[in-house]
Formats: structure tokens, sequence, C-alpha cells
């Protein structure tokens, strides 16, 4: 008797069996970690996406994060165009202390870094890439925490936008730099000067002309909130999968739009929308494969030198956000927990410096061997910080205390 | 402790409770510490003061003897506090109650005497985040101010029906033009003070009920009308926070003007209390629509058409710089036009609580000029 119906050992994996996976052991590590160490559910997504990972148990051929990077893009785009509607450019307009903030640690972090990772040897422009990536602190892990604690106030509200300046400048420069690793790799001098523009140009073009269309289905769709989040959802779908087929640089597309659909919505045809359980979701699965992902022989390569990058880049933002705090209104207290509140950085860094990869692979060794040891230690480090400043500011809900 | 009686002229002044607003997403925002905070450094600071909840700011006028000046300085408020509440990205709005927050997440702000409540009245004190007005009327005796708490308990539905600006609350319309009062009567203190003769009486009252334990102080009676004698004031406490400032200084005048009619024109009726509670809900209810019964003829009337006619009376107590707040009180009910019908109006153009606590924001920090298209056309003058 034939038994060819039966599968072939060794079983191989498929989306549907991973999503599975790591919806179940994110989620339950996330409550063990929430309930009995009262550290972040965060803190839980990545452990368990570290155990199950490469580095941990291996589970098998299931981890082919080349074709989960679907996955994350998703779950950073949602996050981002979220974080770009945070961004209130007349709040901006009405505290300069905000934006000479947000400009200056921005600034001051860079520069910082950059010296660094002179100093220690690194050649200057892989330092000054991985720089422009260190400015960038995560969305994803400012926005759970703050979530989970159910934290307002002025930290609060102040962090979002200073991560939505953080994440805008660090994409910029990013871009900007692009001619120089051009011509590391001797490319034509007009793919050098071309390139840059064409990714910084299409993608701001292709978010104004999603957020026209937004608009004009929002007021055909009406404010009914189920309504508009398909719509809002489908916007950043649109705004992915054209940055794919066009290669532009969807972090920035993505992100414009949600600052676009927030000031440029000037008859308020867009209503907020609560990503909530699906937001949840896609937070788990964007944690999970992200700690899954981590290379933590990365740190072994880069070693001390990254603890020295991460303390520049603490001290950086801490000198920016003191040095204009008073300007801003804001107490001593409030200064440094808003400090700590910008030390994550996570999977949009990550995303950020794949893209260098997808443009010349040879750079993944050198860049991403300090951002992504980088992450690794500040996935550890970053959600605590976030919940200390919180907690610290009483700015979370009384029950969350 | 019930301190002395301080007597004072025929001044007036008012508290306001106002709300602050998240401007991403329109609800209740909880920056009340951070913006008394700095507050405190300006020439207003301390006429402003902490309430129940952090999602609420109380603003204190002081004393006046015409609408003129009164408007001028809460026009002063506004304005500072809007300056100092952009910076935050805050809202202000003013409003009896918020749209659709949820009590539920609400915070009571730190101090003992708030905590002291919340522990008290469990649930009630966060449900208490509704935002009224309260209206100091000079006294120039204690027994001036016990016949004045009583002869003004007939008007109060008045005062309901001209001020009524909380159709919405935790969501939904409550089919109610002021439905904030009906928060306020969960107190197991609310309501109207006690039939007595005078001060002497009332200090028995009050000492019979500190001596039970159920009061420690005069902030313990929720009462609609209530003398307070730290200031030397009656305090009517039954309006909802107007829209604008202006309504706010309009309405307080126009209790003065009433006050000083009283003291020398007209007895308290004692079988008021026999149908106040009736007169109350339908002001309550329908507003200027609501049914009034005259409980010294038994004759009823909409409660529009009593205010009318008590605007002819009072006449000759206007002072200098009063006519605008009287012709405001008066155009509002001819038009119909209270805030209650401006917010519902507001609604049904948007279809979203959110777009009307929006609106609602623009109507307050504009103010004077959008109040006089407010008085005299639909809201849909805003749109």
């Amino acid at each position: 008797m034939s038994l060819n119906f039966l599968p072939e050992l060794p079983l191989s994996g498929n989306l549907f069996f991973l999503s599975s996976v790591l919806l179940l052991a994110g989620s339950v590590g996330g409550a063990l970690v929430h309930r009995f160490l009262s550290l972040p559910s965060i803190t839980g997504f990545i452990a368990a996406g570290v155990l199950l990972g490469p580095a941990g148990l291996n589970a098998g051929e299931l981890w082919v994060l080349d074709d989960v990077r679907a996955l994350i893009n998703l779950s950073i785009s949602l996050i981002l165009f979220e974080l770009g509607r945070r961004l209130d450019l007349g709040w901006l307009r009405h505290d300069r202390g905000l934006l000479l903030m947000g400009t200056w640690e921005s600034a001051i972090s860079f520069l910082l870094m950059f010296g660094t990772l002179i100093h220690v040897g690194v050649e200057p422009l892989y330092g000054a890439l991985a720089s422009a990536v260190g400015i960038s602190t995560s969305p994803a892990v400012v926005l759970l925490v703050v979530r989970e604690l159910k934290s307002e106030g002025q930290v609060t509200r102040r962090a979002l936008s200073l991560v939505a300046i953080d994440n805008i400048f660090a994409l910029v420069l990013l871009t900007t730099f692009l001619p120089f690793l051009h011509f590391e790799f001797k490319a034509p001098w007009i793919t050098a000067l071309l390139h840059p523009l064409y990714v910084l140009s299409g993608s701001i073009a292709l978010a104004f002309a999603t957020h026209a269309g937004l608009i004009l289905f929002a007021r055909i769709g009406g404010k009914d909130k189920v309504v508009q989040l398909v719509l809002q959802l489908g916007a950043v779908l649109f705004v992915l999968g054209l940055s794919y087929m066009l290669h532009l640089s969807f972090l920035i597309a993505v992100l414009v739009l949600g600052v676009l659909s927030k000031n440029l919505d000037r008859r308020h045809d867009l209503v907020d929308v609560e990503w909530g359980y699906l937001g949840q979701t896609l937070f788990i699965v964007l944690f999970f494969l992200t700690g899954a992902s981590l290379q933590w022989q990365d740190f072994q390569l880069a070693g001390w030198a990254v603890l020295a990058f991460l303390a520049a880049r603490f001290v950086g933002k801490s000198l920016g956000v003191v040095a204009f705090a008073k300007k801003s209104g804001l107490s001593i207290t409030q200064a440094i927990a808003l400090a700590l509140m910008l030390v994550p950085m996570g999977g949009l860094a990550v995303g950020m410096s794949y893209g260098l990869t997808d443009i010349y692979p040879a750079i993944g060794r050198h860049v991403i061997a300090i951002t992504a040891a980088a992450v690794a230690v500040l996935y550890v480090v970053g959600p605590v910080a976030v919940q200390i400043a919180l907690k610290w500011t009483g700015e979370t809900h009384p029950e969350r205390r | 402790m019930m301190p002395a009686f301080k007597s004072s002229g025929p001044t007036y002044g008012i508290e306001l409770e106002l709300q602050l607003i998240d401007p991403y997403t329109l609800n209740l925002a909880t920056d009340a510490r951070d913006l008394l905070r700095r507050m405190s450094r300006l020439k207003l600071a301390p006429g402003v003061k902490p309430e129940i909840t952090q999602s609420m700011i109380e603003i204190n006028s002081s004393i006046h003897d015409n609408y003129a000046s009164l408007a001028a300085e809460l026009g002063d408020f506004r304005d500072a506090l809007g300056d100092v509440a952009q910076q935050m990205n805050l809202l202000i709005a003013g409003g009896g109650a918020h749209a659709f927050h949820l009590w539920r997440d609400r915070r009571i702000f730190p101090g003992e005497r708030f905590e002291h409540i919340s522990t008290r009245y469990g649930y009630l004190a966060k449900l208490f985040t509704v935002f009224g007005q309260h209206i100091h009327l000079g006294c120039t005796s204690a027994d001036q101010a016990i016949y004045l708490t009583q002869a003004l308990t007939r008007y109060l539905p008045q005062f309901i029906a001209l001020s009524a600006s909380s159709p919405f609350h935790q969501g939904s319309d409550t089919s109610f033009d002021s439905s904030r009062l009906n928060v306020v009567s969960a107190f197991p203190l609310s309501g109207v003070m006690p039939p007595v003769r005078d001060w002497r009486e009332f200090e028995d009252y009050f000492h019979k009920m500190a001596g039970f334990g159920i009061v420690r102080s005069m902030k313990d009676f929720y009462w609609d009308v209530r003398p307070k004698p730290e200031y030397g004031t009656v305090e009517i406490r039954v309006c909802d926070t107007p829209l604008t400032v202006e309504r706010a200084a309009a309405l307080a005048t126009y209790a003065r003007a009433l006050a000083d009619f009283l003291v020398v024109s007209e007895e308290p009726d004692p079988d008021i209390y026999a149908i106040y509670s009736h007169n109350r809900f339908q002001a309550c209810r329908y507003g200027y629509d609501g049914v009034f019964i005259d409980s010294r003829s038994g004759a009823k009337r909409t409660i529009g058409e009593d205010i009318l006619d008590t605007l002819r009376k009072i006449r000759s107590h206007a002072r200098a710089g009063d006519d605008p707040a009287l012709r405001l009180i008066r155009s509002s009910v001819e038009t119909a036009g209270n805030d209650a019908r401006w917010l519902r109006a507001a609604y049904s153009r948007t279809q979203s609580l959110e777009d009307t606590v929006r609106l609602q924001c623009d109507l307050w920090m504009a103010g004077s000029d959008l109040e006089k298209r407010h008085t005299v056309s639909a809201p849909s003058a805003f749109f």
C-alpha cells in the first residue's frame, strides 16, 4: 500500500503556520512578562521571538525571515501612519521650543554618534549612515507602552511628536547620504545624484496623491468609524504596494501620508480610528519577528563600540531635550522623562538598514552590524525606560501604576 | 466649621468650570495639573483653580458691579488660557458636559479634598466631571442671604433653561437640554436649602448636620442655591457653563438685576418648594419650552414666557453697561437659541460628536463675534 498521500518529513512551514506560532507564543510571552515581572508586554513579545528564533530554539525552517518582511513592513507602515497623524504642525508653530527640541536632539545625537563611531575606527560613510539610523526612535515601542499604561499628558504628547520628528530627520538624512553610498560603490554620478532625488520627491508625491484620494473617498464614505478604518488601511496598503512597485521609500511615503492626513484635512473629513485589536495583533507580529531576527552575533562583532554609540545617542538626545525644556514650559522632571522616552530604537531602524542593503548588499556588514546590535540592546532597555518615564511623570492611568 | 458671614455690597462675580480637550481625539484631556503650573506664572493665576478631575479647571472672576467689566475680565481669562493651552496643544471648551467622554477614564485631581470626595462618593466623583457656572451675588447681611436664597428658588428654572448646554452625555443625546443637573441630583446633599427663617436658624441647622458628621463645611451642601458666608454672597449653582464667556457674563448680570429687584420688591413664596422639583425638571428637559407653574396663582406658562415677563419687571434695576447682557438674554429667548439647541444643530449638521466638540471649542475661543450670530440665527451660520 502506497502512503504517498502523507506529507514528507521534515514538514515545511508556511505563512499561516508561522503566523499562528508567533501570535500564540507572542501573546503568552507578553502576558507572562507583563503579569509576573510588571514589564511592558513588548519585552515578552520580543523574548518569545528570540526564544523561538534562530538565536534560540531555531524552530526549523520557519524562520525564512525574508518571507515575513512583508508582515513587518505592513506593521511598521500602520504605526508610521498613526505616528504621522500625531504630528500637529500647528502645535510646532505655537510651541517653538518643541520644534527646536526635536531639531537639536536629532542634530546633537547624530554628531555625537558619528564622532564616536569615527573614534572607534568606523569608516566615515558607514558611521554617518549608522548615525542617521540612530536618530530614529521606535514609534512602535513608545506607542505600545503608552497604550498599555493608558498614558496621557504633556510628556506623552510631546514624546510622540518628537518621535515623529526624529524619524523624519532620520529618513531624510539617510536619503541625503545616498549619493555618497553610490560613489563608494563606483556608481555613475547620474545615479548618485538622481536616485535620492527620485526616492525623496517620488515618495512625497505618492503621499500627496494618496492623501488627495483618501480625502475624496472619505467624503463619499462618510464618518462611520468602520468605513474610515477600512479606508485608511486601504490607503496605507496602497502606498506600501506602490512604493514597492516604483522603488520608492515606503517609510517616507507612509509617514508623510500620516502627517498630511492630519494637517491638510481642513474640513475634517478623516476621523481618528481605533486600530484596537488589529493594531494589537500587528504589534505582536512586529515585535516577535524583530525579536526573532535579532543578530546577536552582531553584538559580539561590534562589541563595546555599540555601547559607546548608544551612550552618545542618549547623551545627544538628552542634551537637546533638556536645553529647550524651559522654552517649552517643561519642568526638569518632565524633561528627563521625555529624554528617557526617546531611548527605544527598533524595527524601523532595522527597516532603514535593510533599505540600504537592498541597494548595496555589501553595506550590511558595516551598517547593520552597528544598528542591529544597537537595536538588540535597546529592545531590552527601551520599553522599560519608557515605562519608568511615564510612571515617573504620573501620566499613566492610576489603575496601571 | 461655619465661617462668620462677611457682608458685601450689591456686587457679583462668577466661577466657571471649563473642559480641557485633546485636539487629537476631541475627548477630554488630563492636563489640568500642567495647565495650572503654567498659568501660575501669569497675573491671572489666582483666579484659576483645580476641580474634581484632571480634565477640568475652574476660573473665578473678581468682584464686579456691571456687565461690561465682568465680560472684559472673562475675555482676558479666555485669551490667557487660550494662549497657554495652544502651547500645550490643548483646546478649551464651554458647555455643561462633554459629549462623549466616559466617566471611568477620568482621573481624580490629587489633593486631600478631592480624594475625600472620591472615597466618599465612589463613581459619582468621576461622573461629576460636568461643568457648571456658579453666580455669586453680594448680600448686605446674613439674613438677606437667607432671604435671597429662598426668593431666588422660584427663578432657578429660568437659569437652567438659559444656560442649558449639556444635551449630550457619555456619547448619547439625552433628550434633556441640561443633563448635567441629573448628575448633581445623585448626591445626597443636593436639592434646596430647608425652609429656615433667618441666619440664626440656618446656623442651628448647619451645626446639627455637622454634629451628625454629615457635613464638614458649606462646600458639602450641593444645593441649587446656597449662602456662601465667607464671600458674603448667595451662590446660584444650577447653570451649565455656557459656550461663550459673553453668555456667562450676561447670565450673571441678569441674576444680579433680579436680586436687586427681589431685595426691594417681592417676598418669597412659602409654597415654592412644593412645586420646585416639577419646574426644575421641566427646565432641564425642555429648556425654554418647559411648563412653569406659578405656585402663587397656579397659572401655567412656558419658562421662556416667564423669563420675558421677569425681564420687564427688573428693567429698572439694570446698571450702566448692563444693556448688552439683558438684550442677549431677551433675544436668546425670543429666538429659542440656547446653547443646547446650538449643540444639537451642530451635531445634526456634522453627524459627528467629535466635530461637535471641535465646533464648541472654536466657539469658545471666537467669543463675541460668533456670539452675535449665535443669538440671532441658527447654528448653520457656523458651517
